[in-house]
C-alpha cells in the first residue's frame, strides 16, 4: 500500500539512519567542553530571558496569568516554533550538505531527511524537559495530560518530514528557497501563537491563524502540558489529517525527482 | 537473463542537461512540459554488455568518456536515460574513497557508518571493525578524528570497510592509485581472492594492472563501447589510440 511505504523505506534504512544520527548528535558537541551541557543550557537561558522579559520589563501582556505561566505558555511554543525553522532553515541545503553521499555512495538521499528531523526532535526534546521541570518547580504540578503529548508529536513529526521533504528536493534545484526562507520564517513567527495564546486574539482574526498548522500544534501542546486540558477533538483529528497529506505529498515530490536531483546537485 | 549473468546493461544511454543558467534546472522540472531549457550531452550512448559471476571487469577510457557515469548508473545511484541496466546481488562501490567520511570523527566511528550505508547491521559492523582495523593497517590512526589523516590512510581505511561489507559485485573507480605500495599488494591479493566468490569492475588507468587483474576489459570511447574482452589486444589498441592522438597532437 502506497501510504505506508515512506515508513517501510525508513524501517528498511533504519540502521543506516541511526548511525548518521548518532554520528550528527556527536559530532554537534564535539570540540566543545561542555558539550551536552549547552544543549541544556541554551533552552535554560532562553526560557529564563522570556520570563524576565515579559515580567519585569512588559508586565502588560501577562495580565491575567501568572508570569511563570506565561513563561510556560511562550517556552512550549518556541520549542515547536524553532523546531518548524530549524528544518525550514536547513532542509534547502541539506543535499548541498551532503552531496558527497548522494553522488559518490549508495545513499537512500530520501533518508537525509528522517536524519535532520530525528536530530531536530532529539534537540525538541531536551528543551521540553527543561519545560516540564520548569513547570514542576514553579506551579508544583504536572498534568495527566503529559502522557498524551506523543500522540500530538507523532502527526507534527510527520508534517515537518513532509517539509523537509518538498524544500530539500526544492533546494536542490534552485538556492533561493534557502533565502525564500529566510524571509518567510521570522514572518511565520508573527503569525504563530508563540507571545499570545489564541484567546488574546481578536476573534475575527482568530480561524486565519488556526489555518497555520504550525500554531495549531502549539496550542494543544499548551492544552496538554500546561492547563492540562485535552484539545479540541476535531482540530486534533483536522491537523493529523492535513500533516499526514503534507508528508505524503512531500515524499512524492521528492521521489519523483529523486534521480533528477542527483545529477544537478 | 541466464542464471549466472549478474550485471546485464542494455542500450544503456545518459544524457546530461547542460544549463546555461543555475535556475534553468528548476524552471525544467517545473515547466519542463512547456519549454526546453538546456542543451543535451549525451555522455553515454548505447552501452550494451553482460557480466558473468565470477568475472573481474577493466574498464578503461580517456577523461570524460563516460567511464564514472557507467558505474554510477549500475550502482543505481543515477538512472539511465535510454536502456535497461539489471543487476543481481549487492553492490559495494568503492567510487570516491572516503566519500562519505566526516572529518571530525574518528576512523572507527566513520567505518560504522561506512559500514550502515552498504547495508551492515550495527552487530555486524562491529564484529567486523578488528578485521577492518587489521585490513587497513592504519594502527591507532582508528580512534583518531579522520581529518588528521593523510590520503592514504583515508583510502586504507575506505576500502577496508568495503572490503568487509559481503558484498556480491565490487565496483572500484580508481581507488587504488593513493596507497602506497604495500596497501596496493594488499588490495590485489584481496582482488583476486574476491573473485572466487564475487563479481569485481574496475576502472583503472594502470593498464598493467588491469593487465594482471582482469579477465576482460571494456573499453569506454565517446560514451560507446569500443571493444570489450580480451585484455591483451584491447590494451595494445587503446595504447596505440591514446598515444597516436597524443603524437598527432605535438606534431
Amino acid at each position: 500500500m502506497y501510504l505506508t511505504v515512506p515508513f517501510e523505506r525508513a524501517w528498511h534504512h533504519r540502521e543506516l539512519i541511526r548511525a548518521v544520527v548518532r554520528r550528527e548528535l556527536k559530532s554537534r558537541f564535539r570540540g566543545s567542553l561542555l558539550g551536552w551541557v549547552w544543549a541544556i543550557a541554551a533552552p535554560l537561558v532562553m526560557l529564563l530571558a522570556y520570563t524576565f522579559v515579559f515580567s519585569i520589563a512588559l508586565p502588560v501582556q501577562a495580565q491575567n496569568i501568572s508570569i511563570t505561566e506565561y513563561a510556560g505558555n511562550i517556552f512550549c511554543g518556541l520549542i515547536v516554533f524553532n523546531l518548524f525553522s530549524e528544518l525550514a532553515y536547513r532542509a534547502p541545503m541539506l543535499l548541498h550538505e551532503h552531496a558527497s553521499f548522494v553522488k559518490k555512495s549508495i545513499f537512500p538521499s530520501e533518508a537525509i531527511a528522517w536524519i535532520a528531523s530525528i536530530r531536530a526532535f532529539v534537540y525538541a526534546g531536551i528543551s521540553f524537559v527543561v519545560l516540564l521541570v520548569f513547570r514542576l518547580v514553579t506551579a508544583h504540578w504536572l498534568p495527566a495530560t503529559i502522557v498524551l503529548t506523543p500522540l500530538v508529536v507523532l502527526p507534527f513529526a510527520l508534517l515537518m518530514l513532509g517539509i523537509v521533504w518538498f524544500l530539500m528536493g526544492l533546494g536542490a534545484f534552485t538556492k533561493d528557497v534557502a533565502h525564500l526562507m529566510i524571509s518567510i520564517v521570522p514572518i511565520m513567527m508573527f503569525a504563530t501563537p508563540i507571545f499570545y495564546t489564541f484567546d488574546q486574539l481578536p476573534a475575527h482574526i482568530v480561524p486565519w491563524l488556526k489555518l497555520n498548522v504550525v500554531g495549531d500544534y502549539i496550542d494543544m501542546l499548551r492544552d496538554l502540558v500546561i492547563y492540562g486540558e485535552l484539545p479540541n477533538l476535531v482540530v486534533y483529528v483536522v491537523c493529523a489529517i492535513v500533516s499526514y497529506a503534507v508528508f505524503m505529498l512531500g515524499y512524492t515530490f521528492f521521489m519523483r525527482y529523486k534521480s533528477v536531483i542527483v545529477d544537478v546537485i | 537473463m541466464s542464471s549466472d549473468v549478474v550485471i546485464s546493461c542494455r542500450n544503456v544511454g545518459k544524457a546530461f542537461q547542460l544549463y546555461t543558467h543555475y535556475n534553468d534546472q528548476l524552471k525544467q522540472a517545473l515547466l519542463g512540459f512547456w519549454k526546453k531549457f538546456y542543451n543535451q550531452h549525451w555522455v553515454l550512448n548505447d552501452v550494451s554488455f553482460e557480466v558473468r559471476k565470477g568475472e573481474r571487469i577493466g574498464i578503461i577510457g580517456r577523461n570524460g568518456a563516460g567511464k564514472t557515469t557507467l558505474l554510477q548508473i549500475i550502482c543505481g545511484i543515477t538512472t539511465p536515460t535510454t536502456g535497461e541496466v539489471k543487476v543481481e546481488g549487492r553492490i559495494a562501490p568503492i567510487l570516491a574513497l572516503g566519500a562519505g567520511f566526516d572529518g571530525s570523527l574518528t576512523g572507527r566511528e566513520n567505518a560504522r557508518i561506512g559500514g550502515a550505508i552498504l547495508g551492515l547491521k550495527r552487530n555486524e559492523v562491529e564484529r567486523r571493525l578488528p578485521a577492518i582495523a587489521e585490513f587497513a593497517g592504519i594502527g591507532q590512526f582508528l580512534d583518531q578524528q579522520v581529518k588528521y589523516y593523510s590520503t592514504g590512510m583515508v583510502a586504507r581505511l575506505a576500502f577496508a570497510v568495503c572490503a568487509h561489507a559481503d558484498a556480491d559485485i565490487l565496483i572500484i573507480d580508481e581507488a587504488l592509485a593513493v596507497g602506497d605500495e604495500g596497501f596496493q599488494a594488499k588490495c590485489e591479493r584481496y582482488v583476486e581472492e574476491f573473485a572466487r566468490r564475487g563479481t569485481i569492475l574496475m576502472v583503472s588507468h594502470s593498464l598493467d594492472y588491469l593487465r594482471a587483474l582482469s579477465d576482460r576489459l571494456l573499453w569506454i570511447d565517446g560514451g560507446k563501447v569500443r571493444a570489450f574482452g580480451d585484455p591483451g589486444p584491447i590494451i595494445a589498441d587503446y595504447r596505440a589510440a591514446v598515444l597516436g592522438q597524443a603524437l598527432a597532437a605535438q606534431a
